[in-house]
């Protein structure tokens, strides 16, 4: 029988709660000198990455994060024996302990911004109509190519400059009661922003009235999505390469399943 | 047993819809089948051309922009342009290539443009 793996914590003795993880098997702690593996058995490898399976790890993991700092490990994460686990865990003890040490009594919690980029571009396009020297259509044709180009570029540069006023803005409400944070511009025209706070415990109140705060700002257009908290799946930090935990790609594919599969069911929702 | 985070927004399709077109346009790795191998190869290389196409058009926007180029030059580098984008054009066209498939992601180093 292989072992599921949902992450690592800091606690070396079994866990009393029961909690069924995958395959509806019993999840258990494997101790590794202070810390722990958090397991399941399992039949087979996961192939496919389900909605049903990605809300389970992701409760199991939730469960745990209720009394332990939790460091999430990839969805999908399978160990061929106890061996290869202590293997595991012995390569990484240091990172684990020094990655908990750190993730303790902190939350993540997610802010999507969707703005008015339609709205936002077409103001832009007029503003810089009114100074703009008309182009001269005896220009030669590279010649207009580059004035044509030039008018983008800076349509383009103004329509960055405005969002990074506007990210600026959004941070002040969040980031200050955050300990850390990852911001990511523009994905999409539409999506302005998609941050991930790491949060302590303590402050999550704070945190989420933030949003309250940000609404009653009343930024025509603005549209947000607050979700968390979450366990720390953007903030675990290796000193090098490994595939067991989550990488920042996979995290934000996860995440946004899970709030997907979330939203939709209307687990939660406030 | 369900996930217990809070999931609040007032425009959730809109959400999803934005996250998909975010992951629609990253393909996490270069399509090298057998039957689609030049296709994807195709792709991997017009990614590369088209990245360095940017920059240089980029650069090209910054000088006139700080007004460093005299009109000659502005001739000479609209001429480049303009030919290099027609190629990338064709190119794209040969291969069945649109320009929000001419990206890459880099795991944790980001997207390639």
């Amino acid at each position: 029988m292989k072992l599921y793996l949902y992450g690592i914590i800091d606690f070396s003795n079994q866990i009393t709660e029961s909690i069924y993880g995958l395959e509806g098997s019993n999840v258990y702690n494997i101790p590794f000198c202070d810390i722990g593996a958090v397991v399941s058995e399992i039949s087979q490898p996961i192939r496919d990455v389900t909605e049903g399976a990605v809300l389970e790890h992701e409760a199991v993991v939730e469960k745990l994060m209720a009394n332990f700092t939790v460091l999430p490990v990839r969805f999908g994460t399978v160990v061929n024996s106890r061996d290869e686990l202590f293997s595991m865990m012995e390569s990484y003890y240091r990172d684990f302990k020094s990655n908990l040490a750190r993730l303790h009594n902190k939350l993540e919690f997610g802010i999507k911004v969707i703005w008015p980029a339609d709205k936002v571009k077409a103001n832009i396009i007029r503003v810089l109509k009114k100074d703009e020297q008309t182009i001269e259509s005896d220009n030669s044709p590279s010649k207009r190519f580059i004035e044509e180009k030039f008018e983008k570029y800076k349509i383009d540069k103004e329509f960055e400059a405005k969002a990074n006023r506007f990210i600026k803005i959004i941070d002040i409400f969040f980031g200050k009661f955050a300990a850390e944070k990852k911001l990511e511009k523009l994905k999409t025209q539409n999506l302005l922003l998609d941050a991930v706070y790491l949060v302590e415990k303590d402050k999550q109140r704070d945190f989420k009235e933030a949003l309250e705060h940000i609404k009653n700002a009343n930024y025509p257009g603005f549209k947000y999505l607050f979700s968390g908290p979450w366990p720390a799946y953007n903030f675990v930090i290796l000193s090098r390469q490994s595939g067991l935990l989550t990488d920042s790609q996979q995290t934000n594919d996860i995440l946004d399943k899970v709030t997907q599969c979330q939203a939709l069911v209307g687990a939660n929702s406030i | 047993m369900i996930a217990n985070a809070i999931v609040e927004t007032d425009a959730l399709e809109e959400f999803i819809e934005e996250i998909e077109k975010a992951k629609d346009c990253l393909p996490k790795k270069i399509d090298a089948n057998p039957k689609t191998v030049e296709k994807g190869l195709a792709k991997l290389v017009l990614t590369l051309i088209e990245l360095i196409r940017k920059l240089l058009e980029k650069q090209a926007m910054r000088r006139v922009e700080a007004g460093s180029l005299s009109e000659e030059e502005i001739e000479n580098v609209g001429e480049t342009l303009m030919k290099l984008e027609n190629k990338m054009d064709e190119l794209k066209e040969i291969f069945g290539l649109k320009d929000e498939e001419l990206n890459l992601n880099l795991g944790p180093l980001g997207d390639l443009m």
